[in-house]
């Protein structure tokens, strides 16, 4: 055979051969080693990344604890299931043209999406789930799903999401909840993630620890690029695991979240709907008081907001909450125990209780009045309210309370002196805290000379006429005006005493807490007395001067009030005017009215406040009637009331349980 | 002789190209070794179609298409087997012009996939000349070598070598296969060095290399490559400083780390790839196709597929050692020579030794050209061994 390409080999062929094949060996020998080194030195180690990398640990949220009226029936707040809809953009093939489509099918906020969307990029974490829209409707959910092939990386993500039934009512007691942040976060982790809800106010944030539950996890073993979808129940509790592609997930672990405890509570949600339908378009508060216990049966505030508007997503929610936030009249403000006002003709209750009991008047003290009243060395007299009138002329305690003498305490006043005054304050609740379950509660404040000279001291005012306290500072005091603030709740308290035999109650909201209540804190004579008094003041059936809380006398019922009239601004600023009317609203006299019923049970302790309502007989003691109308006359069948009919115990019992 | 008798002569040789008796003499090691890997091969991509979504036509499944690819490539390998080498190797400047036009075409007629290399449509049927073009070089090479052996030392004939198997590889780079050139480049020096030019030249040439490489690196921007070529270079150094750490290059090293490292000593056993069947490793099934193996079979399933591809290539380079005949001899390392850079580098790369660059893994890894390439170079082994007894 010939052939013209063959060509003998040289010398050295073979040798060099054998040299590449040595390369060779070396070469897939240095693989090996390799391999033994990824495999088995260092094999332990990823084999548990591939684990982390193949397993996910999706939390399964807690739902938040629920908030009930006096029994089960009355559910003030509890979760619903709400689909939030997120995109991740590195499952979107071009995100921006999966946002173009999902705007075409529903509203959506899409530069500010862009924005995220261009932020998680940079921030180099494409697999984070970027929010697209919280809480979308079951119309949007369908119209999203019919899509879904068109729209890869858009998911839903179902989570618990809390739900008022009530709306307005109660809403400053229930409180508000917003997202916490990155601080709050760093203090509270691990129990709070980002993004969890905390309260902000109200039962909310006072049982936060209660309501807030435990969260738990699910660890499922996942595709890579796809993140599990929870279908959720009713309750927001996770139980189908598939991925954002379909597939099914196996779950490898669960820890069942554990949900928030229940709180009961004992308003009365019948009687709250009511006492705000009496404030609308006032600004006040109304407390409605167990006298026996301290529940709190209704504790309504004007103006009121939903808190709601914090965690729904209406489209307008931004706008609704800076308003809210930023509203002049204060809507989140709990005026019964957030604020305090002077209680003006209010605090002479406690002033004849003080009296009595110290011994320096008793039923038969008589004081004249004529209108007006002067301190030895000072030319300008203090009135009373009967000024035009002539004045009560001689006045005993009973008389004083029925007409609301004020020349009457004056003079009970400069007896006790200051200090005695505020013991007795201290001691039956006023210008301290009530110690009610919500938070926020304010002092108030009854004056003293310890106190004054305390804070001269303190500013460095070294005049005498700073530091001494002046007898006419007494007399201010002795009608609750002055210095004196305090809450509608602690009238109340001051009120439920008279009603329950001289004990102080601890307002208290969660049944659990249960009542807590002193000792009888004053003499029966004196109770007696005061009574009689306070009764004498919503009486109708007297010759004029009749009592100044008649507004509030309803027949058939036993009913105690006192009404208050606390100036807002100075004599001067106000007596040009001709007419009441005429006087600026931001000038005119808060209207108080506190009262009880002595012969139903429960028996309730009323305190009213109405900002500017001029006088509390004629704007505070009708609140008061209406209230008994309808709690103890006109009640309708309804649940979760604290009528006789339905005993108190209902929801404790469900607490025990 | 006359010039009649010579031409009949040569007529008689070329009657004779084609020859189906030959396969008598097969070397029946080197074929068992190629089934038994190509068979290993076919049960890795059977393992990786299980991840895939279930609903993939049977024919569209990986494993069964690759059945139709090993099918073409035995049939290919058969076939080259039973020609005569040496009219192949004298028909070589034809294949090298065919292969340089057809490089030319693809970027003007061809389509881009899989990061960006050039395909072709022939006939409805996918191709990848620059596969092809590496069996080219080697017939090219061979040819040149052998018919330049004597002269091989001296400079001119060697730089002469370094741009036959140039202007090829530049090719193939300028469609984007940097694969397939990093593997065509140390062929031409593997081929030098057979056929025996200085050493001196190889070294001089490597030297420069390694001078140029790293100014090269810290000139990335101003060189001819495409952008994600930089970024895996890059990656390999840096794979936490990847811009797009969760989608590319620096997130494939450390999915391949953890799915190779995971299998550890016995593997996780066959289809239970967690890495693979989560789809956390990316392209498990071609490139990263050592990755599953060695997730799935574990430290020992790895060095025996290593320990195979090692018989295979030593066969391989013992019947290119004892063929007499040079062009022969050179043919049979060259192909080899490309089998064996494809398995180090691609198995290197699977193992984080080298940057990640899309390339192959012989007899395992999916795919139709890449496969056939492969078996054309077997089938040249073969063809190779079949005839050294007629030069004896």
């Amino acid at each position: 055979m010939t052939g013209s390409t063959q060509k003998k080999r040289y010398e050295g062929f073979e040798g060099r051969i054998t040299w590449l094949a040595f390369a060779l060996l070396l070469a897939l020998a240095g693989l090996c080693l390799r391999l033994w080194q990824l495999q088995v030195i260092d094999g332990a180690q990823y084999a548990d990344q591939a684990e982390n990398n193949r397993l996910m640990n999706e939390p399964l949220k807690s739902p938040r604890g629920v908030i009930f009226g006096r029994d089960e029936r009355v559910v003030l707040a509890d979760n619903r299931a709400a689909n939030d809809l997120v995109l991740v953009p590195a499952l979107c093939n071009d995100p921006a043209s999966v946002i173009e489509t999902l705007n075409q099918i529903i509203q959506i906020d899409k530069d500010a999406l862009l924005a995220a969307i261009a932020n998680a990029e940079q921030r180099k974490a494409p697999w984070e789930q970027i929010p697209v829209k919280r809480d979308i409707s079951r119309t949007e959910l369908t119209l999203v799903e019919e899509r879904s092939f068109a729209l890869p990386g858009v998911y839903t993500v179902a989570r618990p999401q809390r739900r008022y039934y009530y709306n307005q009512t109660a809403g400053q007691l229930l409180g508000w909840m917003n997202e916490i942040d990155l601080d709050e976060w760093k203090r509270l982790k691990p129990r709070y993630s980002m993004g969890d809800v905390t309260g902000r106010s109200g039962l909310e944030m006072q049982y936060e620890d209660v309501l807030k539950g435990v969260d738990g996890a699910m660890i499922v073993s996942r595709y890579n690029g796809s993140v599990p979808q929870l279908k959720t129940d009713e309750r927001g509790n996770a139980y189908v695991e598939m991925d954002s592609k379909g597939r099914e997930l196996e779950v490898e672990e669960r820890i069942d979240p554990v949900p928030g405890g229940s709180i009961f509570t004992t308003l009365d949600i019948g009687l709250q709907r009511e006492c705000e339908r009496l404030l609308e378009g006032l600004t006040g508060a109304v407390v409605v008081l167990n006298a026996e216990t301290g529940e709190v049966l209704s504790m309504a505030s004007s103006p009121g907001y939903d808190p709601s508007i914090f965690v729904t997503n209406s489209p307008n929610r931004g706008q609704l909450v800076t308003a809210t936030l930023g509203d002049k009249t204060k809507p989140m403000l709990c005026r019964a125990h957030e604020f305090h006002y002077p209680p003006g003709s209010v605090f002479k209750v406690l002033l004849a209780i003080a009296g009595l009991e110290e011994g320096v008047i008793n039923e038969h003290t008589t004081f004249g009045c004529s209108g007006k009243f002067y301190l030895p060395g000072v030319s300008r007299p203090w009135r009373c309210w009967r000024l035009k009138y002539g004045g009560h002329g001689g006045v005993a305690v009973v008389d004083a309370l029925a007409y609301s003498c004020d020349v009457y305490f004056y003079n009970v006043g400069l007896k006790l002196g200051a200090e005695r005054i505020k013991a007795w304050s201290s001691k039956l609740g006023l210008g301290v805290q009530t110690g009610i379950d919500l938070p926020g509660e304010v002092t108030g404040l009854i004056p003293d000379p310890e106190r004054k000279k305390m804070l001269a001291l303190k500013a460095g005012k070294t005049e005498p006429w700073y530091q001494k306290w002046y007898p006419g500072e007494t007399v201010n005091m002795s009608i609750g005006q002055g210095e004196v603030v305090t809450t509608p709740l602690q009238n109340a308290v001051l009120m439920a005493s008279v009603l329950n035999g001289g004990r102080r109650v601890r307002p208290y909201l969660n049944m659990e807490l249960g009542p807590q209540v002193s000792e009888p804190l004053f003499s029966e004579e004196t109770l007696r007395i005061v009574t009689e008094g306070m009764r004498k003041c919503v009486a109708r059936d007297k010759p004029a001067p009749t009592g100044t809380g008649k507004e509030a006398k309803i027949e058939g019922l036993d009913i105690l009030g006192k009404t208050g009239t606390a100036q807002v601004a100075g004599l001067q600023h106000v007596k040009h005017y001709a007419n009441e009317e005429d006087i600026p609203y931001e000038l005119r006299d808060h209207a108080l009215f506190i009262s009880g019923v002595t012969d139903r049970s429960p028996r309730i302790a009323v305190s009213v406040i109405v900002e500017h309502g001029l006088h509390g007989s004629s704007t505070a003691a009708p609140i008061a009637r209406q209230i008994y109308e309808y709690f103890y006359l006109n009640r309708p069948d309804e649940p979760g009331s604290a009528s006789v009919a339905q005993p108190l115990t209902i929801a404790r019992r469900e607490v025990g349980q | 002789m006359s010039r009649i008798e010579r031409d009949l002569n040569l007529l008689e040789a070329h009657i004779h190209t084609f020859n189906y008796r030959n396969l008598r003499r097969l070397d029946w090691l080197l074929v068992g070794l190629t089934l038994a890997l190509s068979i290993a091969g076919l049960f890795t991509l059977y393992s990786a179609s299980q991840s895939a979504a279930a609903d993939v036509a049977f024919f569209s499944k990986y494993y069964v298409k690759q059945i139709l690819f090993c099918t073409l490539g035995i049939l290919m390998a058969v076939l080259i087997a039973c020609m005569d080498y040496r009219a192949l190797v004298s028909m070589a400047p034809f294949f090298y012009g065919l292969a340089v036009l057809l490089l030319i075409a693809v970027p003007l007629i061809g389509f881009t996939a899989m990061g960006g290399q050039h395909w072709l449509r022939v006939l409805g049927v996918q191709l990848q000349p620059s596969e092809f073009s590496k069996v080219a070089l080697i017939y090219t090479l061979a040819w040149y070598l052998s018919r330049y052996q004597e002269r091989i030392y001296k400079l001119a004939y060697f730089i002469g070598a370094l741009a036959i198997a140039g202007v090829l590889i530049l090719l193939i780079l300028i469609q984007g296969d940097l694969g397939t050139a990093i593997v065509a480049s140390p062929l031409v020096f593997v081929m030098l060095f057979a056929a025996g030019c200085r050493r001196r030249h190889i070294l001089a040439i490597v030297l420069a290399g390694c001078t140029i490489a790293p100014l090269a690196y810290f000139n990335l921007d101003h060189l001819p490559l495409k952008d994600h070529q930089k970024t895996r270079i890059v990656s390999f150094f840096h794979p936490e400083a990847d811009p797009n750490f969760a989608k590319d290059a620096g997130y494939q090293i450390t999915q391949t780390k953890i799915a190779v490292g995971s299998g550890q000593m016995w593997g996780k056993g066959f289809g239970k790839g967690t890495q693979t069947h989560m789809r956390f490793l990316p392209v498990y099934h071609t490139d990263f196709i050592f990755a599953l193996f060695a997730e799935e079979m574990g430290f020992v399933g790895g060095v025996i597929l290593i320990g195979l591809y090692a018989l295979f290539l030593l066969r391989g380079l013992s019947l290119a050692r004892d063929c007499p005949d040079l062009a022969g001899g050179l043919l049979a390392l060259g192909s080899v020579s490309v089998i064996a850079f494809h398995v180090l580098v691609n198995i290197a790369i699977t193992l984080n030794l080298l940057p990640v660059t899309g390339l192959p893994l012989p007899f395992l890894s999916y795919g139709g050209s890449f496969y056939v390439t492969t078996m054309m170079c077997v089938g040249t082994v073969l063809s190779v061994h079949v005839r050294k007894g007629f030069f004896a």
